[in-house]
């Protein structure tokens, strides 16, 4: 190799080390203002926290008809379940209804009667439930009528639930909606068409959609914070696993028994807020999410949100997320 | 301007792409770059070299077509490293070695005259374009190199793509960035390679020419003196 030669490949060394270096300092980085960092931002829409805003109206309209039904004597204890209804129209409804069972009862002979008696039965029923609390009050009201009734309301449950709720738990008395609407037309049926006028007919359906339970937007936002605040304890003392994570939201889905406690492993319904950065943790906070949940598990929940109509906690979906 | 080397692949910069890459990528890259060092030596050193020569060259002549006494300036020049002087000394030698006998065979004299130096004149100029090949190698075969690696990088970074189930583009571009930095060395080791060598040759055909003149002037010179022998 001649001297010129080596002068050129020391020259050439030099010059590559001193390109690249500067190019590596970054001396032609494209400046990188727009850092397209997707910051989780928590949007709870209405429609996810409540299917329908709906507190259950209570109508008046249902007095009038019932007077002229029926007339028999045991219509007494039906009263007695009036009274827990705040409303003056429950009162007239029971009345009603009572006839029929009384007539279901101390006739056992009559085998048409039954039907109608069963579904009076539970109307009056759904009256409570609007009204969680008063619920202490009517059980002895509410027992003489279901003691007597059994046997009769099996027969009735049966055809009862085909028509009609699956969902009731407890009581029988819980598919009230589809239960109210049918005496009423079973009633219309028979007595209204004598001869009654058409007023007292129009307010009946208009009152039948009204008689449900359920949950509105501002109680189960309650419940999403009762259950925030009960299973913190717990998430505080879940390790954040490293950076980043805190930034996912990991929607889990609850099921829950009456008491409280879980039923099922909380499942994840979706994630939000993963991304590169923070992908490898992901899997490890619902890990984190679902033991918080088994570490405070007996969750205290108002319990006549447990199910409704339009849902409850017994099903709930809860967006977890680490701090 | 951060004074700190950036690693970040979004910088461009060639430290994080060579990194990040794979290693049929980063011996690509490395190719490239030696090929890239070697041409620019190779340039330097060839520039250096022909502006020397030619400089030298134009002064041998004219001292030489000035000089009274070829014999005389033959023994003056001391440095014989200059195409020129080792054509001269080529003719020189072999006009004496013909010229050594009592009889002299003009014809055969001349022939060889013009043989041995029209090979002088070749093998300075194969001398000087020795290196010239490697810049039309790395010319012609360093782009290709470079699409090789991008295409081997691509193809990799698609892998990636099936094996993460994601398109998204974060996941996508680093690897054709880096990919396509081996493609950009590449090229940044041949466009110069390639003009370099256009240059160059043109440069030594007319260093060749004039070579080639001088040899015949040399060549009609002692042609001329031939017929004076007696």
């Amino acid at each position: 190799m001649e001297r010129g030669e080596k002068i050129g490949l020391g020259l050439a060394v030099a010059g590559h080390v001193l390109l690249f270096g500067v190019l590596s300092v970054g001396f032609l980085a494209t400046p990188n203002p727009i850092k397209l960092k997707q910051n989780p931002v928590e949007v709870s829409l209405v429609k996810d926290v409540a299917l329908e805003a709906a507190a259950p109206q209570q109508t008046e309209a249902p007095s009038q008809a019932v007077a002229p039904d029926v007339g028999e004597p045991e219509e007494a204890p039906p009263p007695a379940e009036a009274p827990p209804q705040p409303v003056p129209a429950p009162v007239p409804e029971p009345a009603p209804q009572p006839e029929p069972k009384p007539v279901a009862k101390p006739a056992p002979p009559k085998p048409a009667p039954p039907k109608p008696a069963p579904k009076p039965a539970p109307a009056p029923k759904p009256v409570p439930k609007p009204q969680p609390k008063p619920k202490p009050a009517p059980p002895a009201a509410e027992k003489a009528l279901a003691k007597p009734a059994p046997t009769k309301q099996q027969s009735a449950a049966a055809s009862s639930k085909s028509s009609a709720a699956p969902a009731a738990s407890k009581g029988k008395g819980k598919t009230e909606t589809a239960k109210g609407e049918k005496p009423r037309g079973s009633r219309l049926g028979s007595d209204f068409l004598k001869g009654l006028t058409a007023e007292k007919s129009d307010a009946k359906p208009n009152d039948a959609p009204p008689s449900a339970a359920r949950v509105d937007g501002k109680a189960l936002a309650a419940i999403q914070q009762a259950i925030a605040r009960q299973i913190q304890p717990c998430a505080d003392r879940q390790v954040d696993p490293g950076p980043g994570a805190n930034q996912i939201v990991t929607t889990l889905n609850l099921r829950l028994n009456r008491d409280g406690t879980l039923s099922a492993t909380p499942t994840v319904v979706r994630q939000n807020g993963v991304d590169d950065d923070n992908r490898r943790y992901a899997r490890r906070v619902v890990d984190l999410g679902i033991a918080a949940f088994k570490g405070c598990s007996p969750l205290k929940l108002p319990a006549e949100y447990y199910s409704t109509a339009n849902g409850g906690w017994s099903n709930i979906n809860y967006n977890w997320k680490l701090r | 301007m951060n004074p700190i080397l950036q690693t970040d692949a979004a910088t461009l910069s060639p430290i994080a792409l060579f990194m990040e890459a794979d290693w049929v990528v980063k011996a690509v890259m490395l190719g490239l770059l030696l090929a890239s060092i070697w041409t620019w030596a190779i340039i330097i050193g060839f520039w250096l070299k022909l502006g020397r020569t030619r400089q030298r060259t134009e002064a041998f002549e004219r001292d030489f077509w000035k000089a009274e006494d070829i014999d005389a300036f033959y023994k003056s020049q001391t440095h014989t490293d200059l195409p020129s002087a080792r054509v001269l000394n080529a003719g020189v030698t072999e006009w004496r070695r013909s010229t050594q006998g009592q009889k002299i065979d003009r014809e055969g004299t001349r022939e060889r005259l013009a043989t041995v130096m029209g090979s002088a004149v070749a093998r300075e100029i194969d001398q000087l374009s020795d290196r010239l090949n490697v810049l039309a190698t790395v010319g012609s075969v360093a782009p290709f190199v470079g699409l090789f690696g991008t295409v081997w990088g691509i193809m990799r970074s698609f892998t990636a793509i099936a094996s993460q189930q994601n398109t998204s583009l974060s996941v996508v571009a680093p690897g054709i960035a880096e990919a396509l930095f081996a493609t950009a060395i590449g090229l940044f080791a041949a466009i110069p390679a390639v003009i370099a060598y256009n240059r160059f040759s043109h440069a030594i055909n007319r260093i060749e020419a004039r070579l080639n003149r001088f040899a015949d002037g040399f060549h009609a010179t002692l042609s001329r003196q031939l017929d004076g022998e007696r």
